[in-house]
Parts: structure tokens; C-alpha cells; sequence
């Protein structure tokens, strides 16, 4: 279970941030997630959402956008891989074996380097400011 | 209503990163060779550290840092054999990060230091995302975890350097082929070196401790 300290480590980022840019309210948090990352998404979530109870945080929605794995080859080949043509030709039943194991080259089948998929990146958030809140009433 | 879109592009995971090259640097600059240990619960890696410790001790300066939810039962199996060891209290968490390896590395000696291991807390999941800023990383899974063990944690043999399979005098008691958890890690990580290892068998000992003892000599002649 290290969720908590990961999502400890988002809403103090996620926090900093819209204080920064003079936040009154975090409405969105959108995180890119590698398929090889041993990280649960709706756990982190979950968490998130206990640790910005009360903050400027409370009510944002946490969005988790999963990423493909990045491979290179001594053939040169550099490129994600085809998570469709993973599922086709693998009939393992494991998710995460399946990437695991299929990791060979497309281009010349040897065994490749992976590259990326073990990221978890904070992407961005929505933030509204003061003068949003104030514009909007001035609408109203 | 309008609302300001703010990129971040804060790699969580790349924040460890970073300390986890820092502390690669500190060591090469100390000429200290480390080794992350990593493991299911009761594989044996405290046991397999003891038998490295003893067998390089007169030959190494050795440093250990002992990481658990609590630490001190194995640091003083470690200090038992004469070596500063170094508790790691990880409380409710599941793995050491390179932020809790950088501040006991401030409590080590690394001038005197030939040899620093790090074992990590016994699991097969949580670790795999932290890098420690070590040169070798180990994985350590015993017979009894059951030989279906490494196709439920491929990640952990896949980014692993060197594999090790131990207690395999049980393996019959426990109706485990261990030639098969072999072929399972080599079907995940084709290149890695892996061994078998039983307490009772000198000559498997003699093995974990020779790829350790290579690495510490490859390793010093780069530094």
C-alpha cells in the first residue's frame, strides 16, 4: 500500500501550485499513468481525496490517464507499443504479464529496452481564481 | 465560467529519480559499491546477506542498511557480525525510497565503506518503483512462495539485475519445481544471471557471493 505517500505527494504539488496561481478552488487534477507503474488508480484516488478533504482540493475531480510503453531497440526502433496488438497475440491473462512479456521489438522481434511506462506525471489541473468567481457573479 | 488550465508535468516517481542519481553519485564518489536487496517476505534475503557479510568481511569494508516496517530485529542480526548497520524504519509503508536511503547514507561512514547492502522490505511489488540510487539490484524469492510466484510479479524480474531462488533443498516438502521458477524469469528477462541457493549448500552460497564480490570489482575499477 504505497498509494498514501504517492497521493501525499500529488495534493502537496496540486496544493503549491493553485496557491501559486491564486487558486480558490481545484476543480480538476489529471495524472499520467505508465501501464508498468505498480500503482492502483483508484486507490490513489481514493486517497487524494482524504488527504484534500477541507482544502481548496476538496471537491476536484481526479482523472487518470493511462500511458503506453515506450520501447528502443539496437535495431534502432524507437516507438510505443501496440496495446491492441498486445492483447491479440498474447494469451496470457495477466494485463501487466502480458506487457511484461511481450516486450519484444515489432521491427526485428529481438528482446527490446523499455523506455517509459513506469511514469506517474501530474499533467495539469484546473484551477478557478477570485476573479473567476467574481465574474461570474457579476454575470449572474 | 472561465477556469485556467495550469501544466504541471511533475513526475512523481522522477522526484525519486532524482535523489536516487544523487545518491549514485555520492557513493561512486566514496568508491562504495551497493547492492539493493529486494524480496518476498521470508525468501531469505536477511540470511543470504548474513552469509555475504561473512564470507567478504575480511577482505571488505561492509555497511548495511536495514530496511523494515520495523528495522531493528535484522540490523542487529547484521551488527551481530560486526558490521555498522543502519535501521530503516519504514512505519506503514511498503518499500525503502531514496529519500529515507539518502538520509541514512548521511549516518554511514563512506570513506570506510568498500561494500554498503541494502535490504529492502520483503515485497515483490512496491519497491519495484523506487529506485535507491544503488548498482545492483536483487531480487531474492524462496520455494515456498509457490512456483507461480514470479509470473504474478513480473515487473520486480524484469527490472531486476540478478535473481536469486532460494531454499531449494525444500522444494520437493513444498511440491515446487525450481527449475521451473528459473525458466519463468528467464522467459520475463532473457540476460539476467540466476541462481539457486540453499543455506545448506556451500556451493550455492559460494555463488551468490561471487556475483557480489564481481560487481563490487567491476564497479571499483569504473570508479
Amino acid at each position: 500500500m504505497h498509494e498514501l505517500s504517492i497521493a501525499c505527494e500529488i495534493f502537496e504539488q496540486v496544493k503549491l501550485t493553485a496557491e501559486t496561481h491564486g487558486a480558490t478552488e481545484v476543480k480538476h487534477v489529471t495524472l499520467q499513468m505508465g501501464r508498468l507503474s505498480h500503482t492502483n488508480p483508484e486507490q490513489l484516488g481514493f486517497c487524494f481525496k482524504v488527504l484534500a478533504e477541507g482544502s481548496i482540493a476538496e471537491k476536484a475531480e481526479f482523472i487518470v490517464e493511462m500511458m503506453p510503453l515506450s520501447l528502443e531497440c539496437e535495431c534502432g526502433y524507437a516507438g510505443t507499443v501496440d496495446e491492441k496488438q498486445i492483447h491479440e497475440n498474447n494469451g496470457l491473462k495477466s494485463e501487466l504479464l502480458a506487457y511484461v512479456a511481450a516486450i519484444e521489438c515489432p521491427v526485428c522481434g529481438k528482446p527490446a529496452h523499455i523506455t517509459g511506462g513506469r511514469e506517474l506525471i501530474i499533467k495539469s489541473i484546473e484551477i478557478e481564481t477570485e476573479e473567476d468567481q467574481a465574474a461570474a457573479s457579476n454575470n449572474t | 465560467m472561465l477556469m485556467h488550465v495550469i501544466h504541471m508535468g511533475h513526475d512523481v516517481f522522477k522526484a525519486n529519480d532524482k535523489i536516487a542519481e544523487k545518491n549514485r553519485k555520492v557513493l561512486n564518489k566514496h568508491g562504495v559499491f551497493s547492492v539493493n536487496v529486494m524480496g518476498a517476505i521470508g525468501s531469505g534475503k536477511t540470511t543470504l546477506i548474513e552469509e555475504a557479510i561473512k564470507h567478504l568481511k575480511d577482505r571488505y569494508r561492509i555497511a548495511v542498511i536495514a530496511g523494515d516496517v520495523i528495522a531493528e530485529m535484522d540490523a542487529s542480526r547484521f551488527r551481530k557480525l560486526g558490521v555498522p548497520t543502519i535501521p530503516v524504519n519504514t512505519g506503514k509503508e511498503c518499500h525503502l525510497d531514496a529519500k529515507l536511503v539518502e538520509k541514512a547514507l548521511g549516518e554511514i561512514d563512506l570513506d570506510n565503506t568498500d561494500l554498503l547492502i541494502i535490504e529492502n522490505v520483503g515485497n515483490l511489488i512496491c519497491p519495484v518503483d523506487f529506485k535507491l540510487g544503488e548498482h545492483l539490484r536483487v531480487v531474492i524469492v524462496s520455494v515456498t512462495e509457490g512456483d507461480d510466484i514470479i509470473l504474478k510479479h513480473p515487473v520486480i524480474f524484469k527490472t531486476s539485475e540478478l535473481a536469486v531462488i532460494n531454499k531449494v533443498d525444500i522444494a520437493d516438502a513444498v511440491d515446487v519445481d525450481a527449475e521451473k521458477m528459473k525458466e519463468d524469469i528467464l522467459s520475463l528477462n532473457p540476460d539476467v544471471p540466476v541462481i539457486l541457493t540453499s543455506k545448506h549448500d556451500w556451493e550455492s552460497l559460494e555463488t551468490w557471493i561471487s556475483f557480489i564480490e564481481l560487481g563490487l570489482k567491476k564497479s571499483t575499477e569504473q570508479f
